[in-house]
């Protein structure tokens, strides 16, 4: 733990009034914060989808703070090296990051001899958006559901692979939960993200894609992919016409949520104030509409409710990984 | 093709012929310097077209595209120093040609090397681009696994006078491919748990090492030296390529250009692949090939004509399918979703009008670029005449800075430096350091395609064979490999 002495001088008590921003009167106290710009890390590369949100985001927040955000990308280990910068930083309020569930909550175990942050080292702000993970295949292939599919894998297992955006993340591990409820077992091809894998299912070299909806959304609405199922609780927008895993008997929920985080010992009042600040642009109808246009669902989750959502899928994976680690060790 | 005549007048608008100026001026800067790459540029302009209207912003990103990939030639002949892989073939032959004093001459035929391919490409584009983007789905792991291994025969082109060197420093760069994340397992391979290093060794710093740190300390050590070799310090060469060495590389240019498309259109084969087939193809074809890597102005075409054909190529299956050619195109992608632009047919149709003023801007692009080119490259060429001693630093200056901002890692400038060293060595010992980056390249792309076309065919080797496309490619391989051997075989009997 650092000593939070820079802090005693950032935070200046003023006077009551001296709010920079407006509608966050609910903040019992007036700082002197934000003073300076606020760096956003990214553990993703520029122009990706995560860092498209980000920049959105940041937009709108710096209106609500009265403070530049910079976000400044440090990609790299599938999110790893930018969530060490996020949880070695100063917990001074003038660094925050997006986390990636469930990303974020499995490297502490599956990399646990070289991870270099823990998950007490960060502290869950708000949840933004949850894109469900969905199963698709050509729209030439013979099967129509979730039982043709798990038909086809129990008849044949050599004849259905499947492809995963990169192992151990979310496409591979809402696959791997697909099959344990199904008590099938997949062949998996690992890709390197959505782009390639999408042109090999297209182009009949692999059977079945398990990706994101943001990401399947336009080739299912262009009716060139089918979605067999998403894997949510109920039907997502953009693509009404695929049913759920749940009504058709495999009751399987998987997605990649995005949310800030800040480095953990950030004061409380710094804390509350940022959290008012994603409030207020979560719950703004533009930047809805903004997160709409990429097909971004948002899912608003906020304080200590995405801090147990982070610890609850922590411990149900982690639970899920001593029985049958699905990363070679 | 109605839409074309409201889309020229989207183009031609004063707001837009000034984004255009302006991208296509900001993209040649950030091509020619190091670690800046199209990449970034394109990224680095998408906060700002927020708040533009779609074609606006689709003009400003098509412009920094297609000549940050002509901007990376100006350094990588002039200094060696290519800014991206993308440029690596072109130092080949430009760099010998600007330390003879003809740098003018290499920058004018990368210059109209470049206009021909871009110009080729987003004509192909305008004209074919919906029945040839299903090029990029017949392609599969096996195809892509035969394209790495046509990619690495390319090699025995590139350090022809040195073999035995080339493939050392080949497989040092395939050794150095292997380390990272098994994609597949997920194993660490010689991480020794830097997680910099699990997305396996960086390219870029290893690129900007090999050539651009290395070449700073080339000229900061022999004191008063430079560019220019010899004692007369002339810039003998003219500032513009003769027409006849322009008309007898147009063979050249074309074979390149088509290359260059097809394999922009296949998502994940990369820029430099397609300049390094073309390159190697253009010395296979050539009545001398023991000029080129000597300062040959057709290796100069080739490369560039490639790399500049590949922008079109690459936006083939973006616009069409929705499915991104390169990293660049992936940025685009999020670009025009921003602006409720999704990519697939529908462009064509609902959106015709803006997706034209796209491929219209970049035709402009390309004509642009290549007039501010060709003015400035007289001028630029004075860069050679600058003594080593203020030259050098200033590249390692760039150097830096380029390889930080590349993810803002303390790490790969290390690397870049580390690389340095190493890439002087090579140099002072004659050891080719294009070999090692081709490898560096084209190792992950061979391992994961092989593991994967194992995956589906269940480990039949016969797939590579049984399949028409892949089938056609390993042919081209050999015939690749033993056409040297064949002349070879025949210039000595003739001699007989």
């Amino acid at each position: 733990m650092r000593v939070q002495s820079n802090l005693l001088r950032t935070i200046v008590l003023g006077a009551a009034g001296t709010v920079l921003v407006g509608g966050l009167s609910t903040s019992a106290l007036a700082v002197d914060y934000p003073s300076k710009p606020i760096e956003m890390i990214v553990a993703f590369g520029a122009g990706g989808s995560t860092d498209t949100m980000a920049r959105i985001f940041a937009k709108y927040a710096e209106k609500e703070l009265g403070e530049r955000i910079v976000v400044v990308n440090r990609p790299g280990a599938g999110g790893e090296i930018g969530w060490v910068h996020l949880a070695n930083a100063e917990p001074d309020g003038y660094t925050l990051g997006l986390i990636n569930s469930p990303v974020v909550e499995v490297y502490p175990f599956t990399r646990e001899e070289t991870v270099g942050y823990s998950l007490d080292e960060i502290r869950p702000l708000a949840n933004v958006i949850t894109d469900p993970g969905v199963l698709a295949v050509a729209a030439d292939s013979p099967y129509q559901t979730l039982d043709d599919f798990v038909g086809a894998v129990k008849d044949d297992p050599e004849s259905v692979v499947i492809s995963h955006e990169g192992l151990g993340g979310d496409d591979h591990l809402a696959a791997l939960n697909f099959a344990e409820e199904a008590g099938i077992d997949l062949s998996f091809v690992a890709y390197n993200g959505n782009a390639e894998a999408t042109a090999s299912l297209l182009g009949g070299h692999i059977t079945a894609f398990e990706g994101n909806m943001s990401e399947a959304a336009s080739q299912i609405q262009e009716g060139k992919v089918r979605g067999l199922a998403v894997w949510s609780d109920e039907r997502v927008e953009p693509i009404a016409d695929v049913p759920t895993g749940k009504e058709q008997g495999y009751d399987v929920q998987a997605a990649a949520s995005r949310g800030f985080a800040v480095p953990a010992g950030v004061p409380q009042e710094v804390y509350d104030m940022l959290l008012a600040v994603t409030r207020e642009v979560v719950e703004d109808p533009e930047f809805r509409a903004e997160m709409d246009q990429l097909n971004m669902p948002i899912n608003a989750i906020y304080g200590q409710d995405y801090v147990d959502f982070i610890n609850d899928s922590h411990d149900r994976l982690k639970s899920l990984w001593e029985k049958d680690p699905w990363i070679e060790q | 093709m109605d839409v074309l005549l409201p889309a020229l007048g989207n183009v031609l608008a004063p707001m837009a012929l000034l984004t255009l100026i302006l991208g296509t001026l900001a993209g040649m800067t950030i091509g020619a310097l190091p670690g800046l790459s199209s990449t970034m540029g394109v990224a680095l302009c998408i906060p700002i077209t927020f708040n533009m209207p779609p074609e606006l912003a689709l003009i400003l990103l098509g412009a920094v595209y297609v000549s940050s990939v002509y901007g990376g030639s100006v350094t990588a002949i002039l200094l060696r120093t290519p800014g991206t892989d993308a440029s690596i073939a072109t130092a080949l032959d430009g760099y010998p040609l600007a330390e003879a004093g003809r740098g003018g001459e290499a920058l004018g035929m990368a210059t109209l090397g470049s206009l021909f391919g871009g110009l080729f490409s987003v004509i192909v584009l305008i004209a074919i681009a919906p029945p040839l983007s299903t090029v990029a789905l017949a392609f599969g792991p096996q195809e892509y696994t035969v394209l790495a291994i046509f990619g690495l025969v390319t090699i025995v082109g590139v350090a022809s006078d040195r073999p035995l060197k080339g493939v050392l420093t080949a497989a040092v760069g395939l050794v150095l491919a292997a380390v990272g994340l098994d994609a597949f397992t997920g194993v660490q391979r010689f991480t020794f748990g830097q997680s910099e290093l699990f997305d396996g060794v960086p390219l870029l710093p290893v690129l900007i090492g090999l050539f651009s740190v290395s070449q700073a300390f080339n000229l900061c050590v022999p004191a008063g030296g430079g560019v220019l070799t010899g004692n007369e310090q002339k810039l003998k060469g003219r500032s513009l390529p003769l027409w006849h060495d322009v008309r007898r590389s147009l063979r050249t240019m074309l074979r390149s250009s088509v290359i260059g498309s097809v394999v922009g259109i296949l998502p994940g084969a990369g820029t430099s692949i397609a300049s390094f087939i073309s390159y190697n193809e253009a010395r296979r074809h050539s009545p001398t090939p023991e000029r080129f890597g000597k300062g040959e102005l057709e290796g100069v075409a080739a490369s560039e004509s490639a790399n500049n054909a590949v922008t079109g190529g690459t936006l083939i299956p973006t616009l069409t399918l929705g499915i991104p050619g390169n990293a660049v195109t992936a940025v685009f992608v999020g670009g025009l979703t921003i602006h409720g632009l999704i990519p697939g047919p529908s462009l064509f149709t609902d959106h015709a009008e803006t997706t034209y003023t796209l491929i219209l801007s970049l035709l402009f692009a390309n004509v642009l670029f290549a007039i501010l080119g060709l003015w400035v490259c007289r001028y630029l060429v004075v860069v050679t005449k600058v003594p080593g001693a203020v030259l050098g630093p200033m590249i390692l200056v760039f150097s830096v800075i380029g390889t930080y901002a590349l993810r803002n890692a303390v790490f790969d400038v290390w690397l870049a430096i580390g690389f340095g060293v190493v890439g002087y060595f090579m140099e002072r010992w004659r050891y080719p350091a294009a070999p090692l980056v081709i490898a560096l390249i084209l190792g992950p792309i061979l391992e994961v395609n092989f593991r994967r076309s194992m995956q589906i065919s269940h480990w039949d080797l016969t797939t590579f064979f049984t399949r028409p496309l892949s089938l056609t490619l390993c042919l081209l391989v050999v015939l690749a490999l033993a056409y040297p051997l064949w002349t070879q075989w025949r210039r000595r009997k003739l001699q007989r």
